[in-house]
C-alpha cells in the first residue's frame, strides 16, 4: 500500500511527513470525502426515491454525468497546469453551432454521406477547440496574462460569436443517424456517451500516472520556476494542457448536439460554474499542481446524482442552482476544515 | 516596447522622448477615452452632444459604483463573483419591501434599509468563508453567486417587481443637485470616501498588505480576518447602493438586473489598471476603467453596432488592456 501510494503521488505533494500518515490521511488523500458523499447521495436518493434504480433513470443518470465529465477533465487538466478555464462553457456552445452548421451544409453538398458528413463536422468541432485552446494558452504562457481575466475574455467573445452567427436561433438539420447513432445509442447496454467519456477519463488516467506530459503538468502547476529550471519545457507543457482541454469541451459540445438534436448557442451557460464544482470537490487544487482524474470522475458522478435527485423529487430548477451553489461551499469547507486539523 | 532598453537612463531632461513617453502612457486611459469619443463623433455626430455627455456620465457612474466596489477586494487578491446577483436580489428584495409597506414615498427608506441589510450578510457571508475557513475567494463567491441568483429570481417568481413608490426614480434617478443629476453625486460621493480610507486609514493600508503579500501582513501584525471581512462587506453593501440607483432608475425590481454586471465591473477595474495579482491599483483607476468602458458602449450603441459583436468588442478590449498594462507595469 504504501509503495503503491508513493508512486501514485505526484512528486509535487509528496510531503515529507508521509509515512506518519494516519489511516485517515490516506482516505482523505485518496480522494475519502468525494466517495463518501458519492455513496451518501446514492443510497438517500434510492431510499427517498425508489424510481432512482429504474433501469431508464439510470441510463439517464450516466448520460449526464458523460456529459458533464468529459468538461470537467478538461477544466482539471487545466487547474492542474496551474490555469483555470472560464471558457470552457462558450467552447461547448460554440462548438455546438459549428457540428451542427457543417451538417447542414454538408448535407447539401454531400446528400447521403451521412457518416462523411458527421466526422467532417467533428474534425471542424474539434479544430475550433485547438484553436480556442491555442489562443487561450499563448495569451497565458507567452504573454504571462492571468488565466481567469484571459478565459473570461474569452468566453464573452466566443458567447458573441456563436449568438451573433445563430441570432440566438437553433440550427437544426442535424443528421439522423448522428441522434439516433450517437445521442441515442447504446453498446453492450450503456450509452455510446459514456463509453466516449470513459475512454477519455482513462487516457487522461494513463496520461497523469504514467506519462511525461503528466508529470510536467504537475510540476508546472505546482511550481513554474523549479519546472523550468529543472528542464520543463513550460510554455510547450502550459499549451498542451489548453489545448487538450479546448478538445474536450469541443467534443462535449459535438455530442451533446447529438442528444439536443440542433445547435444551440444558448448551451453552457452553467458548465464553467459545475466543471470547477466537479473539479475542485474532486480535489483538484485552484493553485495547481494537484488533482486527479479518478477523483474529478467520482465528484462528476456525485453532481449528476444530486442533480437527478433533485428533478425526481421536483425542486425547481431555480433551487437546484442554489443547491449546486452550497454544495459547492460546504464541499470546500469541510476540505478545509479537516486540513486544517491534519495539520493541528 | 519596440525601443530599446536603454531609453531610461536617457531621460534625463524635463522634455526627453522618454519623459514624454512615459507621460503618454500614464494617461493612456483619458487618451484612448478621447480618441474612442471623437472617432465615434466622426461616424455618428450626436455622439459628441452636450446632451450624450450627461448620458454617458450618469451611466458611469452606475458602472464605476460597482468596479470601485470590486476593487475594495482585488486589491486583496480577491474577488467577488456575487456582485452582479446581489445587484439582482436587492433590487427584488428592497423592491417588495417599498412594496409590502404600501408604496409610499415613506417605504422608500424602508427599502434602502432591506437591501442594505441582505447585502451587508452575503458579503459578510463571503468574507467569513474566504478569511476565516481559507476557501479560495473565486470559488466562493462564484458558489455565492449561484445561491444568491436563485434566491434573486424565486422570491420575485423571475417577473419585475412593479409599483414602486414614485418619489425613487422621482428623486434618486430624475433628481439633481446643484443641476448634477443625484447618481453622478453619489458616485464621487462613494469615489471620495473609498480614496480616503485607501490613503489615510490603517483599513486602507492593510487591503494594499495585505494584497502584495499575505504573509507579510500576518508577519506585520495586521489582524487579516477582520480586514477582509469589512473589504467583502464593504463591496457587498456598495453594490447595494449601486442596485438601488439602478432600481430607481428602471423603476421596477429586475431579477436580471445585475447578469452582465460582474463582468463588466471586473472589466472596468482591470482596464483601469487595478491588478489582479492584488496590492496594486485604486479606486481612480476603476473610475477611469467604468468611463472608458461606458464611452465604448454608449458610442457602439449610437452607431448601431449589434449586442452580440459589442460583447466579442468588450472581451477583445479587456484582453488588449491586459496586455498593455502589463507592459507598463514591466518599465
Amino acid at each position: 500500500m504504501s509503495s503503491e501510494q508513493a508512486t501514485m503521488a505526484p512528486l509535487s505533494v509528496a510531503k515529507p511527513t508521509e509515512h506518519r500518515s494516519s489511516l485517515l490521511d490516506r482516505f482523505l488523500m485518496q480522494g475519502g470525502i468525494v466517495i463518501t458523499f458519492l455513496i451518501v447521495a446514492v443510497v438517500a436518493t434510492a431510499l427517498v426515491e425508489p424510481r432512482f434504480l429504474n433501469r431508464l433513470n439510470l441510463t439517464n443518470v450516466m448520460r449526464n454525468f458523460a456529459l458533464l465529465l468529459i468538461p470537467s477533465l478538461a477544466q482539471m487538466l487545466v487547474m492542474t497546469a496551474g490555469g483555470f478555464d472560464l471558457s470552457v462553457g462558450a467552447v461547448v456552445a460554440i462548438s455546438s453551432v459549428v457540428t451542427a452548421a457543417v451538417m447542414l451544409v454538408g448535407s447539401g453538398y454531400f446528400p447521403g454521406m451521412e457518416i462523411a458528413i458527421i466526422l467532417l463536422s467533428l474534425v471542424a468541432a474539434i479544430g475550433v477547440g485547438v484553436l480556442v485552446g491555442l489562443t487561450n494558452a499563448g495569451l497565458v504562457a507567452s504573454l504571462s496574462l492571468s488565466p481567469f481575466m484571459v478565459t473570461l475574455a474569452m468566453m464573452s467573445v466566443l458567447m458573441g460569436i456563436a449568438l451573433y452567427f445563430t441570432q440566438g436561433i437553433p440550427i437544426y438539420g442535424v443528421a439522423d443517424s448522428f441522434i439516433t447513432g450517437v445521442g441515442r445509442g447504446q453498446f453492450l447496454g450503456l450509452p455510446i456517451v459514456l463509453h466516449v467519456a470513459l475512454v477519455v477519463l482513462v487516457v487522461c488516467i494513463v496520461m497523469q500516472r504514467f506519462t511525461a506530459l503528466g508529470r510536467h503538468i504537475y510540476a508546472v502547476g505546482s511550481d513554474l520556476r523549479s519546472a523550468r529550471l529543472s528542464g520543463v519545457a513550460t510554455g510547450r507543457t502550459i499549451t498542451i494542457a489548453y489545448v487538450l482541454a479546448g478538445i474536450l469541451a469541443a467534443l462535449t459540445g459535438f455530442l451533446m448536439t447529438s442528444r439536443l438534436g440542433s445547435g444551440q448557442s444558448t448551451i453552457g451557460g452553467t458548465l464553467a460554474l459545475e466543471t470547477i464544482a466537479a473539479a475542485v470537490i474532486g480535489g483538484v487544487s485552484l493553485r495547481g499542481g494537484v488533482g486527479r482524474a479518478e477523483h474529478v470522475a467520482l465528484a462528476a458522478l456525485f453532481l449528476a446524482v444530486i442533480a437527478n435527485a433533485m428533478n425526481l423529487v421536483q425542486v425547481d430548477s431555480k433551487y437546484q442552482t442554489l443547491v449546486l451553489g452550497a454544495v459547492l461551499i460546504v464541499a470546500l469547507a469541510i476540505d478545509r476544515l479537516l486540513l486544517r486539523k491534519r495539520q493541528a | 516596447m519596440s525601443t530599446p532598453s536603454g531609453t531610461k537612463a536617457q531621460s534625463v531632461g524635463p522634455l526627453s522622448g522618454a519623459a514624454i513617453k512615459d507621460m503618454l502612457l500614464a494617461a493612456r486611459l483619458p487618451i484612448a477615452i478621447v480618441v474612442t469619443l471623437v472617432l465615434f463623433g466622426l461616424v455618428e455626430p450626436r455622439v459628441l452632444s452636450l446632451g450624450n455627455f450627461r448620458n454617458i456620465a450618469i451611466q458611469a457612474s452606475y458602472l464605476a459604483i460597482f468596479a470601485m466596489a470590486q476593487t475594495m477586494v482585488i486589491l486583496t487578491r480577491g474577488f467577488d463573483l456575487s456582485l452582479g446577483y446581489t445587484v439582482s436580489l436587492v433590487s427584488v428584495a428592497a423592491s417588495m419591501a417599498m412594496v409590502a409597506m404600501g408604496g409610499g414615498d415613506a417605504s422608500i427608506l424602508y427599502g434602502i434599509g432591506i437591501g442594505i441589510l441582505i447585502a451587508a450578510v452575503i458579503g459578510l457571508a463571503n468574507g467569513l468563508l474566504i478569511a476565516g475557513i481559507g476557501i479560495n475567494p473565486l470559488v466562493t463567491t462564484l458558489g455565492m453567486a449561484n445561491m444568491v441568483m436563485a434566491l434573486a429570481s424565486t422570491i420575485s417568481g423571475g417577473f419585475p417587481v412593479t409599483g414602486l413608490p414614485r418619489g425613487l426614480t422621482a428623486e434618486f434617478a430624475q433628481g439633481s443637485l446643484l443641476s448634477i443629476p443625484i447618481p453622478i453625486w453619489f458616485a464621487g460621493l462613494v469615489y471620495a470616501l473609498l480614496f480616503l480610507t485607501l490613503k489615510a486609514t490603517k483599513f486602507g493600508r492593510s487591503l494594499y498588505i495585505i494584497g502584495a503579500n499575505p504573509r507579510a501582513a500576518v508577519a506585520a501584525g495586521i489582524r487579516t480576518l477582520p480586514v477582509l471581512v469589512l473589504a467583502y462587506t464593504l463591496c457587498a453593501v456598495l453594490a447595494a447602493l449601486g442596485a438601488l440607483l439602478l432600481t430607481a432608475r428602471t423603476g421596477s425590481g429586475e431579477p436580471n438586473l445585475g447578469g452582465n454586471l460582474t463582468l463588466e465591473a471586473i472589466a472596468a477595474a482591470v482596464v483601469g489598471g487595478v491588478r489582479l495579482s492584488g496590492g496594486e491599483g485604486g479606486v481612480g483607476a476603476a473610475l477611469l476603467g467604468a468611463l472608458f468602458i461606458t464611452v465604448l458602449s454608449n458610442g457602439m450603441n449610437l452607431v448601431q453596432i449589434d449586442g452580440y459583436l459589442q460583447q466579442i468588442c468588450l472581451g477583445v478590449i479587456i484582453i488588449v488592456s491586459l496586455i498593455v498594462n502589463r507592459d507598463v507595469a514591466r518599465r
